[in-house]
């Protein structure tokens, strides 16, 4: 079974995107196994560390070295990604001889927020930064998800039928990336 | 003469960006003062800390309402403007109702050492600071590609049409300061 690598980018406690990454979890369940990589200990990025990183860097970097794909779960914090989720993404491409993204093919971005909005803006950002890491970043369906009470429950179920079935949808399709895009010979 | 809090976006000890930022200090004209802002010691932002914000976050939030306005400097990191500064922004941003950067006279430049110079990283800012409701200074645009020498160890920019330049850029936050204070605080201006 493909592992995926969840990058989850608010570390606040009560997290909306922590719910929606259980609930996707839990629909991918038998298809793909999720790790959760742990950002919230990480230091702030410091170019001058990158050769010499933190333990929590080396763990970090490993864990997504491990995994067959990455998904990004993001809140949108001023328009844009969340400090704690660019900080995560710049210590794990550098240096960039020994990125942790090398090699990588399938990613996915996904997130959630109370607002209209849906980060829908702070997900173009992200695309623009991982564009130059990933050959195939998953385009469709595009996934802003508006969260209202309620909606995930800490099990990760998910407590509207329409919310679910596109959730459902957007890791089928995932899985499916997951799956066309892993070459053959890299076991 | 204006006060304004410099935000350089790199951590590291040699960083061209604030090379630059010492540079366009010692290039200001008596009008403006530049004066770097620390943010290598804020943690990373948790909006669970909104109510009992780090002493740090509240020393940035203080520097930056202190000033007149905000020069924000940042290197490219992965197509996107750097983890230092939107740490900073975020805080600063920060508890909701307490922004510190509404209605603030902000200038942007970036320096790399590559052609693009920091261009794509600084339309990510530009986004981020529209919503925050920043007075974003449009032009000119400073995608500055370092090369070496171009900054000597004294700080003088040693190129005689980018010192112009800069120099230009300069004049404009100046002029822009004194457009965004004469509209929002008229007495102030008067004076």
């Amino acid at each position: 079974m493909a592992k995926v690598a969840v990058i989850v980018g608010s570390i606040r406690k009560d997290s909306l995107n922590k719910k929606l990454a259980g609930a996707l979890e839990k629909l991918a369940a038998g298809r793909l196994q999720f790790e959760r990589v742990r950002i919230d200990d990480l230091p702030l990025f410091n170019q001058d560390d990158e050769s010499n990183p933190t333990p929590e860097v080396g763990r970090l970097k490993k864990q997504i070295r491990d995994a067959d794909a990455i998904l990004f779960v993001t809140p949108e914090h001023n328009r844009s990604i969340p400090a704690a989720m660019k900080n995560a993404i710049d210590w794990a491409t550098r240096p960039s001889a020994q990125s942790a993204f090398k090699g990588k093919w399938a990613a996915a971005i996904i997130g959630t927020s109370r607002g209209r909005i849906s980060t829908a803006v702070a997900q173009q950002h992200l695309r623009t930064i991982l564009s130059g890491h990933f050959t195939a970043l998953l385009g469709s369906p595009e996934a802003y998800v508006q969260f209202q009470d309620g909606l995930i429950d800490d099990q990760g179920n998910v407590s509207d039928e329409k919310t679910q079935k596109f959730l459902q949808g957007f890791i089928d399709s995932f899985a499916a990336l997951v799956g066309a895009a892993k070459p053959k010979n890299n076991t | 003469m204006y006060n304004v809090a410099v935000i350089v976006g790199s951590l590291r000890k040699d960083s061209i960006n604030r090379e630059f930022a010492r540079a366009l200090a010692k290039l200001a004209g008596p009008g403006l003062k530049l004066d770097l802002v620390n943010i290598d010691a804020l943690p990373i932002y948790n909006q669970d800390f909104d109510a009992d914000m780090p002493a740090e976050a509240r020393r940035l939030k203080a520097e930056i309402e202190a000033a007149d306005a905000v020069l924000l400097i940042t290197p490219e990191h992965n197509r996107s403007f750097s983890t230092a500064l939107k740490n900073a922004i975020d805080w600063a941003s920060r508890p909701y109702g307490k922004s510190s950067w509404a209605g603030k006279p902000v200038a942007i430049a970036g320096a790399s050492g590559g052609n693009v110079g920091t261009a794509v990283a600084q339309q990510h800012l530009r986004t981020v600071l529209g919503h925050l409701d920043a007075a974003i200074l449009g032009q000119p645009e400073v995608f500055f590609t370092f090369k070496p020498g171009l900054v000597d160890k004294d700080s003088n920019i040693t190129d005689e049409s980018t010192r112009e330049f800069l120099r230009g850029f300069l004049n404009r936050l100046s002029g822009w300061i004194d457009l965004i204070s004469r509209d929002r605080q008229p007495q102030a201006a008067a004076a």
